[in-house]
């Protein structure tokens, strides 16, 4: 009885919140246009990416470098429709060909473990990169596209739309039998198997569903860049950001890529504006710092302090 | 346990703290002017930035400020500069997001351009849509034309003049029959498929035309190649590590072309002449072009970059940046405001004079009076080789043969 | 046509050299100390600016700056797995946390080095000229630096390998990359074993950085591209094996000249098939167990 009631409030504090901050973002180009409106679209966008990497490769533990193919997909769908498509429906389908993209993927490289997936989904970014290169110099004659433009509150609120239909998705997955699923193929995948769960169709779907939103993030994101061209949207550096997100945030709870992408770019663009010449360097020493301090990310941390916390409030009680 | 608790929260509280207590407000009398330029300090570009072009808005700006700033009547006082630098990490969309940083949140009064074609082409619509100047500096593409944005100033040259001076130059050498290979990005297309038409026309048979990807290793087999088919003249279309890469293999393989040209890499006297030596280039033929001969301004500017940086300014763009901020400056004096909209006015109509001379932009907002399209290495001066009065020095044809070792 | 022929082969193998050179350490950290070290490009970058400036400033001979790079570099190497990893491997909750927080404490080192080696010699494409000149074989030409550089990295790849399968600290890395558990038990100081291992990586890349500056131009920023090349060639061959980079090597070497002769443009898209053929064929790559 004291248990329940205790997680039903935890829960309403939660979902309070939850709700303000809801509110809170979805107001802040009513009152703080200008530049603010556009750091929170870049950080949304990384978060995004991250917290859909997380829904696949935090409970399997497959390490996906493919996140700048899908996000490269959407960027692409979003130059080639932009111009006679709504752009919903350009995000949409961004989404879509990336899904697409990762069921034949994941189909592909079900015999792949450890650092042969890793590898695998690396090359995939270099190969669509590389070969979309090709195709534009000597097929189309042109290497690089211009993406038309919508207002950055445009693509500020398409950014939170997109990232509220994720968490929900996240969340119902990590509620679901879906997810306890993908959880124990992430502790032992013949384990798994072997209970009866068709391990390759639900690895895949987690797969096709991450990329999704990794698609449509792309799409938004093109309207920004205004022009782009292969290795502009196939940068492979955008695999790996989330990747180092997730672990800086942890990725034992919903809320840790969350805060590792939001602490990570906000960090990064502060430094690159304050340090433009050491800010690799700072940066550096906060990554290796950090990762040594803290090997379980923020969450790890949030988690230690919070038992110390209650700890404390237990032994005055 | 309890000590890693402390002393990650310990990095968490000093990471706020820091955060919290730098953030600066700058809202103060006007006393400066503020110029902000996102552009790649870091990344694959930096090299790029480093031996073209980054080096001139710095000088520029303590050249300016040696002089007590630049007088804006509405202020009555010269007003010194201030160069607000972001890295844009060789990345797009950080260029991009510090762009609207520097003009929405730093409020800086004018912005310079990022370094690179595609860059250039994605900051221009960002500046011109809060109606900011947007100079181009090092990069750009005739395609930027199409857009037709009226803040956008575009300074280099591009293949719409020096494909048909180049084609001329080998005309008067008597070249009969080219290869050219291009990078596969916005510069090689356009250079490599510009060229084709001009060559055709002036009667050289254009025998081999390869792409290349950005980022190969191993350039042999396309100087193989064109050496098999017995051209005249070889032609690429590359940035800088394929412009190096392909003459350190020409010269290694010991194969020789009677005229040998890259549009850009040649240029740069240190990276190029100084990397190979002297009598090794002698007679490559680059994109370009200018030199210390050009005007009495030119001499002058050589010599102030040499007993600033220790070392020669590249002799293509160099010119033309530092020139173009000698004309936004006169511009700026003129309007005796800091405001775009009159600055602009002034800046597409108004002819200025430089170090390059008389200094104008066309109805396109195009620099014209280009210095010189077509440069090639005589001696370790990077002479202009144009048909026409703007030529330091004829063509020498047949290139000598790289230097036995 | 002969001519030809032993034209693109050549070509091949010179690449594949350089290649299997830039993979075989990174085989090493991965493979046995299971660092996936991102950073594993700057220490080919440390090597090759070591070289350069040992070249300009002092006139030394790059194949004797081998000598000096290879030392620096393991010194460099070894203390930052002290430093840095095995604190890493033992607050890690498992064997792949330690891979992912490894990777993002690479990346952190990346950062560093690459700052560090901006602010010493500036961000500029820099190279020196190095027996840069033709030698002919029957007919098929090819540079006498890119000659020295494949005979090296044969020379370099086989004493290693004779030092892994003969000596007692090579038959002891290779316990521990077999079985870290056992290994500790039969008396090998694994964290001493695992720092000499990360040494070994970083003195390959070093000596590749080396022999590469005399081939290619140099800047601080280079390091990815050849982490990712490195990276490629290790999954192809598999991991932790020096033969199997070499292999690997030289597969992506004659294939990018193949692609090159035929059409330049999918010289890389080429690299990227076989690369991933060969994996969904062989998931763990061609030596890999």
């Amino acid at each position: 009885m004291h248990i329940t009631t205790l997680t039903s409030k935890k829960f309403l504090v939660a979902v309070a919140i939850g709700l303000i901050i809801v509110i809170l973002l979805a107001t802040v180009p009513l009152y703080s246009p200008g530049y603010t409106v556009v750091l929170l679209s870049s950080i949304l966008m990384y978060i995004v990416l991250t917290v859909s990497w997380v829904i696949f490769s935090g409970p399997t533990g497959y390490i996906s470098l493919a996140p700048a193919a899908f996000f490269g997909v959407g960027v692409y769908t979003s130059a080639l429709l932009g111009f006679v498509l709504p752009l919903p429906v350009v995000i949409g389908i961004g989404g879509l060909v990336s899904f697409c993209l990762a069921l034949l993927v994941g189909a592909l490289t079900l015999r792949l473990r450890g650092i042969y997936f890793v590898m695998f989904t690396f090359g995939l970014v270099e190969l669509i990169l590389n070969f979309v290169l090709w195709w534009e110099v000597n097929i189309t004659g042109t290497t690089g596209r211009v993406v038309p433009t919508v207002n950055n509150t445009t693509v500020y609120y398409l950014m939170l739309i997109t990232f509220g239909i994720l968490l929900l998705t996240a969340y119902l997955i990590r509620r679901s039998r879906f997810g306890l699923a993908l959880q124990s193929i992430g502790q032992n995948e013949d384990a798994a198997a072997h209970t009866g769960i068709n391990v390759t169709a639900l690895k895949t779907i987690a797969f096709a569903i991450s990329a999704f939103f990794m698609g449509a993030a792309g799409a938004i994101m093109a309207t920004r860049w205004t022009y782009i061209d292969p290795r502009i949207a196939f940068n492979p550096l955008l695999s790996f950001m989330p990747v180092l997100m997730a672990i800086f945030g942890g990725m034992g709870q919903l809320y840790g890529p969350i805060i590792g992408a939001t602490i990570f770019t906000y960090l990064e663009e502060f430094l690159i504006t304050r340090f433009p010449y050491y800010y690799m360097l700072i940066f550096g020493i906060i990554m290796v710092v950090a990762i040594l301090y803290l090997p379980d990310g923020l969450v790890g941390l949030i988690q230690r302090l919070w038992k110390r916390i209650s700890e404390r409030k237990y032994a005055y009680t | 346990m309890k000590h890693k608790v402390l002393a990650g929260s310990f990095v968490l509280v000093a990471v706020a703290v820091f955060l919290v207590g730098v953030s600066a407000t700058n809202s103060l009398a006007k006393d400066k002017i503020r110029i902000g330029q996102a552009i790649a300090l870091s990344g694959p570009l930096a090299g790029g930035v480093a031996i073209a072009g980054g080096r001139i808005y710095v000088m520029w700006v303590e050249e300016v400020n040696k002089n007590g700033g630049i007088y804006v009547k509405e202020y009555g006082k010269k007003l010194p500069v201030e160069l607000i630098r972001y890295d844009d990490k060789s990345d797009i969309g950080t260029m991009t997001k510090l762009l609207e940083k520097l003009i929405l949140e730093d409020k800086v009064d004018f912005v310079f351009p990022p370094w690179g074609t595609a860059w250039l082409y994605a900051a221009a619509p960002v500046a011109n849509k809060y109606g900011y100047i947007l100079i181009g500096g090092p990069g750009g593409a005739l395609k930027l034309k199409e857009l037709s944005l009226p803040y956008f100033f575009q300074v280099l040259n591009f293949s719409e003049t020096q494909a048909p001076a180049l084609a001329d130059i080998f005309k008067e050498v008597g070249v009969k029959s080219v290869a050219i290979i291009y990078r596969g990005d916005l510069h090689g297309v356009e250079y490599g498929e510009a060229m084709v038409p001009y060559f055709e026309k002036r009667g050289i048979e254009v025998k081999m035309k390869k792409s290349y990807p950005p980022g190969i290793k191993d350039l042999s087999p396309l100087l193989k190649e064109a050496k098999s088919l017995g051209v005249d003249a070889f032609c690429a279309a590359s940035y800088p590590p394929g412009g190096m890469l392909l003459t350190g293999q020409a010269i290694e393989l010991g194969i020789n072309f009677n005229a040998f040209f890259i549009t850009v890499t040649p240029f740069s006297p240190n990276l190029y002449r100084d990397t190979f030596g002297k009598d090794v280039v002698e007679g490559v033929m680059g994109g370009g072009a200018w030199n210390a001969k050009t005007s009495p301004g030119a001499k002058e500017f050589v010599d102030k970059f040499v007993a600033r940086f220790g070392m020669e300014p590249d002799y293509w763009g160099g010119l033309y940046y530092w020139s173009s901020l000698q004309h936004f400056q006169q511009a700026i004096e003129q309007a005796g405001t800091l405001d775009q909209k009159k600055i602009r006015d002034i800046m597409a109509k108004k002819k200025f004079n430089t170090a390059l001379g008389p200094f104008w932009y066309d109805k396109d907002r195009y620099f014209v009076n280009h210095p010189g399209e077509i440069g090639q290495w005589q001696k370790g001066v990077f002479e202009v080789i144009d048909p026409g009065k703007k030529r330091t020095a004829p063509p020498l044809y047949p290139k000598p043969a790289w230097p036995k070792k | 046509m002969i001519v030809t022929i032993l034209d693109v082969v050549i070509a091949g193998l010179l690449m594949g050299g350089i290649y299997a050179l830039v993979a075989v350490g990174l085989s090493l950290q991965y493979g046995v100390a299971r660092v996936l070290n991102v950073a594993h490009g700057e220490f080919i970058m440390l090597g090759a600016f070591i070289t350069w400036s040992l070249y300009t400033m002092a006139g030394i001979n790059p194949l004797v700056s081998l000598i000096i790079c290879g030392p620096t570099v393991f010194i460099i190497g070894f203390v930052l797995y002290r430093a840095v990893f095995t604190r890493l491997r033992t607050s890690s909750a498992s064997p792949a946390a330690f891979e992912g927080n490894s990777m993002l404490a690479c990346f952190g080192l990346l950062f560093i080095i690459q700052n560090v080696a901006i602010l010493i010699w500036g961000a500029d494409i820099k190279g020196y000229t190095f027996l840069a000149f033709p030698v002919n074989f029957w007919g098929a030409v090819f540079a006498a630096n890119r000659l020295v550089t494949l005979v090296f990295a044969l020379v370099i790849g086989a004493v290693f390998y004779l030092f892994l399968a003969r000596t007692r600290l090579g038959k002891g890395i290779r316990a521990a990359a077999q079985d870290p558990g056992t290994a500790g038990l039969v008396g090998v100081n694994i964290n001493q074993v695992l720092a000499l291992c990360f040494g070994f990586g970083a003195l390959m890349a070093g000596l590749g950085g080396t022999l590469i500056s005399m081939s290619y131009k140099i800047q601080p920023t280079m390091g990815l591209e050849y982490t990712i090349i490195a990276l490629i060639v290790i999954v192809l061959g598999g991991l932790g094996s020096i033969p199997g980079s070499f292999i690997g090597g030289f597969i992506l070497g004659l294939v990018g000249s193949i692609v090159t002769y035929i059409e330049p443009g999918l010289a890389l898209v080429a690299y990227y098939v076989i690369f991933i053929l060969l994996l969904l064929a062989r998931p763990t790559g061609i030596l890999g167990k």
